[in-house]
This record gives C-alpha cells, sequence and structure tokens, in this order.
C-alpha cells in the first residue's frame, strides 16, 4: 500500500550523532584549553598582587638593600615577565612547580602531601551533601507543601545562609571547646602517631565537625535544584502513562521521576564538588586541616608566587577534571546525547 | 477479573459524571458537567471537543488519574465495577489490565531515559499473568506486540528520541496492549502527528479493534479522525454532551451548531460548497444542508461571502512580472559532515493577491523554502526576486523587503512576547520601519483590520488575556500594520481550535478581497488549501512535484506523491479503512 511505504520512508532511521572517542577527543581538547588558560591567568594575576615577595619574606629581620637585591635576583623576580612566564611555563612542563619562598621547599612536593587531606575533607562533604540534598530535595518536591518540605527546605536555606567560617568557630566553641567531645583542629592527635585502626580513628574523629561545617554550608544547593527538577519532572506526562501502568506511587518517583530530575542536577553537582576544594580554604583554615587550602592561605599572606601559582593549577585543574566527568556521566545517563 | 455478572455488557460507563477542579482562589472549575455515556462492550465511541472542552478529564477519571485537586461526583464503572470505591490496591489491579490508555505518544508520554522494551515489560512485570512469568516470556512478549503494531522486534533497545513520532505512538499502543486489556482509550492518539503517519497509525488502531474486539474510547478535535475509526460519536462542550449519534450523520449533517462549527473545519475536498466558504459561512451551509435546503443558499447568506474564483484570478493575472519569485533555489544544511538537501531546484512564483498553499508533510522541505523566501535562510544556489528584483543579501537592505513580506508564525502563544500588550506588540514593527504617521492610528487600523473591535480595547491587554483565535489576530495585526503586500504563514491555523481556524481563514479570504494582499499559505492539511487557496503547490523531499490551480491539483492529482496525501485526508478514511 501507498501509505504505508511513504510512512516508511519518512521514518527511516535518522543518523546517529557522534561517537564516543569523537566526543572525548572534542571534550578532551575544550578541557586542555581551558587548562592553558588557567596557566597563563594564574601566572599573571598573581603577579599583579600587591606587596614584594622580597621584603615581606625578610620582613623582621636585619637585612641590607643588597642582600634584598640578591634574593630578588635569585627568585627571577628581576626578570622581564615574558621571560619568567617562558621559564615558568618550561618547568611546568617538567613537572616542576617551583620552590615555594615560605618554605624553601618543592611546591610539587608541598601539594603532594597535603591533596590528600584536603580529598578526605572534601570527598567526605561532597559524597554526604548530595546523598543528603538529593534525597532530602525529590521527597520534598514529592511532598510540595507539606510540613516536611517546608522544614527540610527552611532548614537548608538557614545553613546555606550562614558563613562558613563562622559556623566553623561555633561549631568549634561548641562541640570542642564547650563539650570537648571533639579535637579542636588539625587531622591526628598531635604528639602521637596511631597506625591502623586506631590511626583511621583518630581521622575520622578529628574529620567530623569540618565535615559537618562544609555538609551545613552546601546540601541546601542541591536540595534546592533536586526538589526543582523533580517538581518540574512531576506533571510529565509519562508519569502519569506510569500511573496509568499501576505503578505504586513511590516506583513512579524512583524509577521514572528520578532518573529524569538527576539530569540538569548532574551537571551541578560535578561543577560544585571542584568548587568545594577550592571552598575549602575557609574550613581549612577554621580547623587548621593541613589540607592545600590551609597551604594557600599561608601562601597568601607572603605573597608566596610560586606556591600560589601550584595551588592555583591544582584547584583550576579538579574543578575542569570535574567538568569533564561530568560531560562523561550525563551522557551515560542521558541516552539523547549519545544521538545529537 | 472482568464484570461477568455485568448484563448489559457495557464495558465502560459514567453515570451523572460531574468534575470540578479546585482553584487557587477557592472557586471551581466545572470541566464535566453531569454526562451520562455507557460504551458497550466491543462498541467504539469518539469523544469530539475543543481544547477545555471536559474530554482529557472524562479519559483520565477512567482509571482516577486526575489530578488531587478534582472533585468527582457520580459514578464511573468500568466492567461494572465503580472505580471510586476501590481501594488503591485494587484500582492498580485494574489500571492496564481492565482499561489502558493510549496517550499522545508523539509528545513527552513515554520515559525519556529509558528502552522501549524496559517501558513495555514493566507493565508486564506489575501485572504478571501465567503466560509473563520470566524474563524470556516477557521478551517474547515485548516482541510479539511491537510485531501487532507493526515494529521490528529490534525497535526495543531504542530509547523514545530514537524513534519517528509515528513510531512513538505505535510502542504507546503496543504498551497499552501489552496486559490484554478489555477498554482502550486513545487520548489524540494522531496529534502532532503528519496525515501520512496519521494515517498508518489510525489503520493499525482499527485493525487491533476489528481483530480483537476491543472496545476503544477514542478522544480528538477533529471529527474526520473519529469518524474514520469509530462506529458512534459523541460530542461535548464545556463539559457538557451536545450531540451524540452514528459517525456518517455527526460528520455529514450535524444538528447541533457547534457540532456544525466543528465539522466546518474539516471540508470534504471536491465539494464546491466548502470552495472558498470558510469560518460562519460554512457553519451556515451546513445547517442549510441539515435542514434540507438547497446548499447554494447558504455560502453567500453569512458574513464572508464566498469569493467567486475570478475576482482573485482577475488581479492575479495582469500582472507582467510575479511579486515574489523563486528560481532553481537549493539550501544544504550541513551536520556533522553530512549535506542534507531541505530544498532541492525549486522555483516557484506567487502573483500579487494570490493565495498559494504550500503542501507537504513534515520533512518536505517547506518550511526551509518560506524561511529562505522571507531572507531568514541564505539559500546555497539560485534566487529568491521580489517584483523581478533578487533579493539583497545585505542585512539594511533586507529592511524594505521585510516589511513587504510579513511572517505568520503556527503558534501565537509562542510568537508574541508573553509581557509585551497588543499595543506594543503591534507597533513594533511600526517603529523599526519608522513609518510616517500617528502610530496610535496606525495600530488601531491595523487591529480593525484583524477584527480586533474596538481596536482601543485591547492596547492594553497582554497575550495571556487573549484566547488562541484573538491572539493569532494579533500576530496578524502585527503583519498588516506594515501595510505589506504579501504574507507567508506556516501552519497558520494548525494550533487552534476547529470553530477559530474557520475564522482565521475568513479573515485571510477577507484580506485578499479587500486588501488584495496575497499569501503563501504553509500546511500540511489539503482541506485548508480547497478552502482558501487559488493555487497548490506540492512539495515532497525537497522538491515541487506538482503546481497548478487548487481544482486541477487536488481534483485531477497527476503526480503518486499528491495521490497519497489526498488518500490519507481523514475525511476519505473512513472509506478507506
Amino acid at each position: 500500500m501507498s501509505v504505508t511505504e511513504t510512512a516508511a520512508a519518512l521514518e527511516e532511521e535518522r543518523p546517529r550523532g557522534s561517537t564516543l572517542p569523537r566526543y572525548l577527543a572534542l571534550k578532551g581538547g575544550g578541557a586542555l584549553v581551558s587548562l592553558a588558560m588557567v596557566v597563563v591567568l594564574g601566572f599573571f594575576s598573581f603577579r599583579v598582587l600587591p606587596g614584594d615577595p622580597a621584603i615581606n619574606m625578610t620582613r623582621g629581620r636585619r637585612v641590607s638593600a643588597e642582600e634584598v637585591e640578591r634574593l630578588r635576583a635569585e627568585m627571577g623576580l628581576d626578570d622581564p615577565l615574558p621571560l619568567q612566564f617562558l621559564s615558568y611555563l618550561g618547568d611546568l612542563f617538567r613537572g616542576d612547580l617551583g620552590v615555594s619562598y615560605v618554605y624553601r621547599r618543592e611546591v610539587t612536593e608541598l601539594i603532594a602531601e597535603r591533596l590528600a587531606p584536603t580529598l578526605l575533607l572534601t570527598g567526605t562533604a561532597a559524597l554526604i551533601s548530595v546523598v543528603l540534598g538529593l534525597w532530602l530535595g525529590q521527597k520534598s518536591a514529592w511532598r510540595r507543601g507539606s510540613l516536611f518540605d517546608k522544614t527540610q527546605t527552611g532548614l537548608a536555606l538557614v545553613f546555606w545562609s550562614v558563613p562558613t567560617f563562622w559556623l566553623g568557630l561555633i561549631l568549634l566553641l561548641v562541640f570542642a571547646g564547650g563539650l570537648g567531645w571533639f579535637p579542636t583542629g588539625g587531622m591526628v592527635t598531635p604528639g602521637t602517631d596511631p597506625t591502623g585502626l586506631a590511626r583511621v580513628l583518630d581521622v575520622a574523629h578529628h574529620l567530623v565537625l569540618p565535615v559537618l561545617t562544609m555538609v551545613a554550608v552546601v546540601y541546601a544547593q542541591y536540595l534546592m535544584v533536586m526538589r526543582a527538577s523533580v517538581l518540574e519532572e512531576m506533571t510529565s506526562d509519562y508519569l502519569t502513562t506510569a500511573r496509568a501502568k499501576g505503578l505504586r506511587e513511590d516506583l513512579v518517583r524512583t524509577r521514572h521521576a528520578v532518573p529524569n530530575a538527576l539530569l540538569p542536577t548532574v551537571t551541578l553537582i560535578f561543577l560544585t564538588i571542584g568548587g568545594l576544594v577550592g571552598g575549602a580554604v575557609t574550613v581549612e583554615t577554621v580547623f587548621s586541616w593541613p589540607g592545600l587550602g590551609y597551604l594557600t592561605f599561608q601562601g597568601l599572606s607572603a605573597p608566596d608566587l610560586p606556591l600560589l601559582q601550584g595551588t592555583f593549577v591544582v584547584f583550576s585543574s579538579i574543578v575542569i577534571v570535574m567538568n569533564f566527568v561530568a560531560e562523561l556521566v550525563y551522557r551515560v545517563l542521558d541516552p539523547r546525547l549519545k544521538a545529537s | 477479573m472482568s464484570g461477568a455478572q455485568q448484563p448489559a455488557g457495557a464495558a465502560l460507563e459514567w453515570r451523572d459524571v460531574t468534575i470540578g477542579y479546585r482553584r487557587g482562589d477557592g472557586g471551581e472549575l466545572v470541566a464535566v458537567d453531569g454526562v451520562s455515556l455507557s460504551v458497550p462492550r466491543g462498541g467504539t465511541v469518539g469523544l469530539a471537543g475543543e481544547s477545555g472542552c471536559g474530554k482529557s478529564t472524562m479519559a483520565m477519571s477512567v482509571l482516577r488519574l486526575l489530578p488531587r485537586s478534582a472533585r468527582i461526583t457520580g459514578s464511573i464503572l468500568v466492567g461494572g465495577e465503580d472505580v471510586a470505591t476501590m481501594s488503591w490496591g485494587r484500582l492498580r489491579a485494574v489500571r492496564w489490565t481492565e482499561a489502558a490508555i493510549v496517550f499522545q505518544g508523539a509528545m513527552h508520554s513515554l520515559n525519556p531515559v529509558r528502552t522501549v522494551r524496559r517501558q513495555i515489560r514493566e507493565a508486564l512485570e506489575l501485572h504478571s499473568s501465567p503466560a509473563t512469568r520470566t524474563p524470556a516470556q516477557r521478551d517474547a512478549r515485548v516482541a510479539e506486540l511491537l510485531a501487532l503494531v507493526d515494529l521490528p522486534a529490534a525497535r526495543a533497545e531504542a530509547y523514545p528520541h530514537e524513534l519517528s513520532g509515528g513510531q512513538k505512538q505505535r510502542v504507546m499502543i503496543a504498551m497499552a496492549l501489552a496486559c490484554d486489556p478489555e477498554v482502550i482509550i486513545a487520548d489524540e492518539p494522531t496529534t502532532a502527528l503528519d496525515v501520512v503517519v496519521q494515517a498508518q497509525v489510525l489503520d493499525v488502531l482499527s485493525g487491533l479493534v476489528r481483530d480483537r474486539g476491543l472496545t476503544l474510547v477514542m478522544i480528538s478535535h477533529d471529527l474526520s479522525v473519529l469518524a474514520a475509526v469509530c462506529e458512534r460519536i459523541v460530542v461535548m462542550r464545556h463539559g457538557r454532551i451536545v450531540e451524540e449519534g452514528p459517525s456518517e450523520q455527526i460528520l455529514g449533517s450535524p444538528r447541533h451548531e457547534h457540532t456544525r462549527e466543528l465539522a466546518a473545519a474539516f471540508p470534504v475536498i471536491g465539494d464546491p460548497g466548502s470552495r472558498r466558504v470558510v469560518g460562519r459561512a460554512a457553519v451556515t451551509r451546513l445547517r442549510a444542508r441539515e435542514s434540507g435546503a438547497p446548499e447554494e443558499d447558504g455560502g453567500p447568506a453569512a458574513g464572508v461571502p464566498a469569493a467567486p474564483d475570478g475576482a482573485a484570478a482577475t488581479h492575479a493575472e495582469d500582472t507582467a512580472t510575479p511579486l515574489l519569485e523563486v528560481r532553481d533555489l537549493v539550501v544544504d544544511f550541513r551536520s556533522r559532515g553530512q549535506h542534507v538537501r531541505a530544498v532541492d531546484h525549486v522555483s516557484l512564483r506567487c502573483r500579487a493577491g494570490e493565495i498559494v498553499a504550500l503542501v507537504g508533510q513534515s520533512g518536505s522541505g517547506k518550511t526551509t523554502l518560506a524561511r529562505t523566501v522571507l531572507g531568514l535562510q541564505r539559500p546555497t544556489s539560485g534566487q529568491v526576486l521580489h517584483r523581478g528584483v533578487p533579493l539583497p543579501t545585505a542585512r539594511a537592505a533586507l529592511k524594505a523587503y521585510r516589511r513587504a513580506v510579513q511572517f505568520v508564525l503556527q503558534d501565537p502563544s509562542a510568537s508574541l512576547n508573553p509581557k509585551h500588550t497588543v499595543y506594543e506588540a503591534v507597533a513594533e514593527g511600526l517603529r523599526i520601519h519608522r513609518l510616517p504617521g500617528d502610530e496610535r492610528e496606525r495600530v488601531a487600523a491595523a487591529l480593525t483590520q484583524a477584527e480586533l473591535t474596538p481596536p482601543e480595547q485591547f492596547f492594553a491587554r497582554i497575550p495571556q488575556e487573549l484566547s488562541g483565535g484573538q491572539r493569532q489576530r494579533v500576530v496578524i495585526a502585527g503583519a498588516l500594520a506594515l501595510e505589506p503586500s504579501f504574507l507567508v504563514a506556516d501552519e497558520p491555523v494548525a494550533s487552534l481550535d476547529a470553530s477559530v481556524r474557520g475564522e482565521i481563514l475568513a479573515l485571510l479570504l477577507r484580506l485578499q478581497r479587500e486588501l488584495g494582499l496575497g499569501a503563501l499559505v504553509i500546511t500540511h492539511d489539503l482541506g485548508l488549501a480547497w478552502n482558501i487557496a487559488d493555487r497548490v503547490v506540492v512539495m515532497h523531499q525537497g522538491r515541487l512535484v506538482e503546481d497548478g490551480p487548487v481544482e486541477q491539483v487536488l481534483l485531477d492529482p497527476q503526480h503518486d506523491y499528491t495521490r497519497t496525501l489526498l488518500d490519507v485526508v481523514p475525511s476519505r478514511l473512513g472509506a478507506r479503512l
């Protein structure tokens, strides 16, 4: 029949879109370009910082003008900027981030030993806040307008608006100072060097307050975004289809609404996880957590240019890598992206 | 499971059902108002009506799928059992096994992130029967269901976005049949589908109803679609049933005024009485036919007298250079290294004061052609000429041309800025083109021409406060304000209700008669071409396959494709199925 033939011609399969290697190359290339820009930006923006590192480093000591000059020359601060940049680039390619002015140690070495504590702190905080935020968010949306919804969104927003350092200090005051339940700072109890399970427990004990502070401040955004995107999906026709099929309400939610609502949320999650690492500066400083944030804070007071450039590049790389991962995860979650 | 004790065998029954929605201000919006309707076992009933008449609310009420704000009185019986008194568990068991709904699949009724297989299998898992205990049995059943709707079993692995509109609709039908329900409710199953695909879906649906003795309730705004599949048609308006009867009678000699309005929107091609007769005139004609009066009296009697063909032809033929000419136009699109030729060596001439209907399926390139004619899309090769002068490519030079050739889009709700008042919307063009004279006067004149009178009353309104038809009139007024010599209209009535469709078409005819305004009307609806056009141009896969006067092309089609299109016009489907 001619109708069926015409319809068949019309319904010929549309060509499938980009393949995985092509997609990876495209997104990976984009990530590399961003990284290159970060390196350039990082180098020049820190040169604009006020303060002369050579003078700051020698402050409080009796030094002659010649000695300061010699220090400047030693650190390469006398060379013209483009030349400094070129030598910085060359070192960077060899994996050499320079020597810290303050610590007098290789920056790569410093960053390497501080990276793990930061990842532990932010990783734990991110995991807890994402799970908590998403779970509360979809629950609130499903019972929109209920007491649960109102208290949860209200509470989350209050925590969100609280300054991180203030909340950290309050927690420190109450639970470490007053009640003495938790240590006041650091990652392990000073003067001890526990091993095995004892070490894990000790670190966990030190981890509680900083993680609590971070979670309290950030989980609200996951809650709000998840709530908004579930609300958006709630009027979708395919949920009516699911209900008409005879699904229980909680299955309608978990099998149909949540997977779709997750899509816009994923991008945000990965973006903020990258940001969390940078945001750790405040929390780490308040709780003297020996991580990258605390290191950056110390570097800022010099200003310790090689150290700052180093942490800047590391923080930015984490954000860029997280974005790249988001693109990959998104592709797995949303089949539509494979074709378009 | 089935209500075998039911004596008369009504598969589905609404008994004095009233359904209201609570509104935010505490009031209640009555969607269904005291409706009683019984669908016998194996019966096929079509529910017709315009948007907001309560027909979808009726469908949803069967499986208690209405939102929480809905209040229902009366009783709804599925297989003799009252839906309202069922426990949640019982209701979930009844859903899909006794009655299933075919939603508008072309839209978003399928979960976009799950494969077709998982979505169909989900229903089988929920309502497990001895034949679908094991996963292997379920997969076999999925393949069997897809075969029922003429889809290859491999399509089970596809995600909804990988399917065309027609395929999605067929997946919806397959899914509805999964648990062998007694009753199928199809809610606008072919809306938003292309005419050819629509015919195919209707084929599948009526074949299944015939072969399996299903009870079918089909909902549509399109009487001719319902008539193609259903024995009886029930017409609703404002939540009430206004007319009920056998399909042929409803379509052929409707008794109620509203049914006539609906029927008038779907003219029979070849019926001279509906040629260039639309809106009130067409309704009057149907009324005359029903009362047995001679047909010729109907047309010219009402507000819009039918313009004799000669009138349009006179100012069409005495112009030597066509107002608008397309010469050997080619438009290519490049997407990911692949060339797609949307418009393939098209030549076309539109004379002043002539209405040309550009007909074709979705994907035939008709919208691309229109965009190129408007200078919104650069041609790959070929030329567009206005009064014999090629279209300039520079932005500034295009401005004068754009004033002369105005665009009317499909969906007035989307093409009007929701924050702009009617006055702003119409005056914007005047300001851009710096037309002399009093702005207020010009806006008022344009609104009057578009039959929004008195114009002052509409100045301060925003689109949200207007009906669909009024919105489209505002769009047309915005075009008229610039005193164009030609309109390009892309599906100008496709998103409008049937009764409004007639009014807008009548307006286009009146503008042609009184202002000599020609138009290129893009449509997939051959009935529309028969209604208002002087000439029809048929487009297929980027090429013009037929071009000629309406009577010639539609009554004596030369090309196979034109014949196919004519074959699937819903008003002819009934005879074919």
